[in-house]
């Protein structure tokens, strides 16, 4: 069986389904006895969302920049 | 080609300003992203702008055989390689410390590799609720401004953009264990700032 210790380290591998058909069963059976890395790992995820969720930095100059790429394109266009 | 990508296509071609703004505005961060993980902050701008004008210059060869996503990060970091071969930097793996440290072996037993100290419960169960308190954003930017260029690069696009980690590989063209590490690091101190936020609610 897992130690905690090694879940966590294996849980970006979990989370990012890149461990091998073993090894996610082993994370998976330390996840069903272990309400500690439960939480950790529902956590991780929480945290994944948060950074998704985050709002961006509003962009600066998009509005002339489109106005170039435009008028660029349609100089290259016959 | 994806349905979407084959309606903006059409008004790229045609010189549509709205669209290159639509472009722009779905695009220009994850841009941003492939550059600073390939020339470091300072180069960005030149590097994003020097990539536009080689999609305007290359659109109407696009043909659909990646998305338009794919297609545009690529030739950022074509972009990137190109006007910095010379000076291109190493694959730095370093590890900056970040404001509040990460989930490291003191938090486990040496014996047992048990929890010393037990994940603490966060307050809230979802990313709004979570972002409803203004000083967790506040905080959060801090950390990402802790990590190394290329750890901040690697968790923005997966985070963030959604890329998959083969896609980060061949755009940064670094290995898929190097992208495994540079994730994993970068998620454990994030996680550790969230953490510390919900059990002391300060930054």
């Amino acid at each position: 069986m897992l130690t905690c210790k090694e879940q966590v380290a294996r849980s970006s591998d979990y989370l990012d389904d890149q461990l091998s058909f073993g090894e996610k069963w082993m994370v998976r059976h330390h996840l069903m006895f272990c309400p500690n890395c439960r939480r950790f790992i529902r956590q991780m995820r929480l945290m994944q969302g948060t950074l998704k969720a985050m709002p961006e930095k509003p962009e600066d100059g998009v509005d002339a920049l489109a106005e170039r790429l435009a008028a660029q394109r349609r100089d290259d266009s016959p | 080609m994806a349905a979407d990508d084959t309606q903006l296509l059409a008004r790229l071609l045609a010189g549509e300003q709205q669209a290159f703004k639509e472009l722009v505005t779905t695009y220009q961060s994850a841009m941003r992203a492939v550059a600073y993980a390939i020339v470091g902050q300072r180069h960005v701008e030149e590097v994003v702008q020097d990539a536009w004008l080689s999609v305007v210059r290359h659109i109407a060869s696009f043909e659909g055989r990646s998305s338009l996503k794919t297609w545009l990060l690529t030739i950022t970091a074509n972009s990137a390689k190109s006007r910095y071969k010379q000076n291109r930097r190493e694959v730095l793996m370093d590890d900056l410390p970040s404001p509040h440290g990460t989930i490291d072996d003191d938090r486990f037993s040496p014996g047992d590799g048990h929890w010393l100290v037990a994940p603490f419960a966060w307050h809230q169960d979802t990313p709004e609720a979570l972002l409803t308190e203004g000083e967790l954003r506040d905080c959060l930017e801090h950390t990402l401004l802790s990590l190394s260029e290329l750890q901040s690069s690697v968790l923005l696009l997966r985070e963030r953009q959604g890329l998959e980690l083969e896609e980060i590989c061949n755009l940064l063209e670094i290995s898929l264990s190097n992208v495994r590490v540079l994730l994993h690091r970068a998620r454990l101190k994030v996680f550790a700032t969230v953490e510390h936020f919900e059990e002391t609610g300060e930054c």
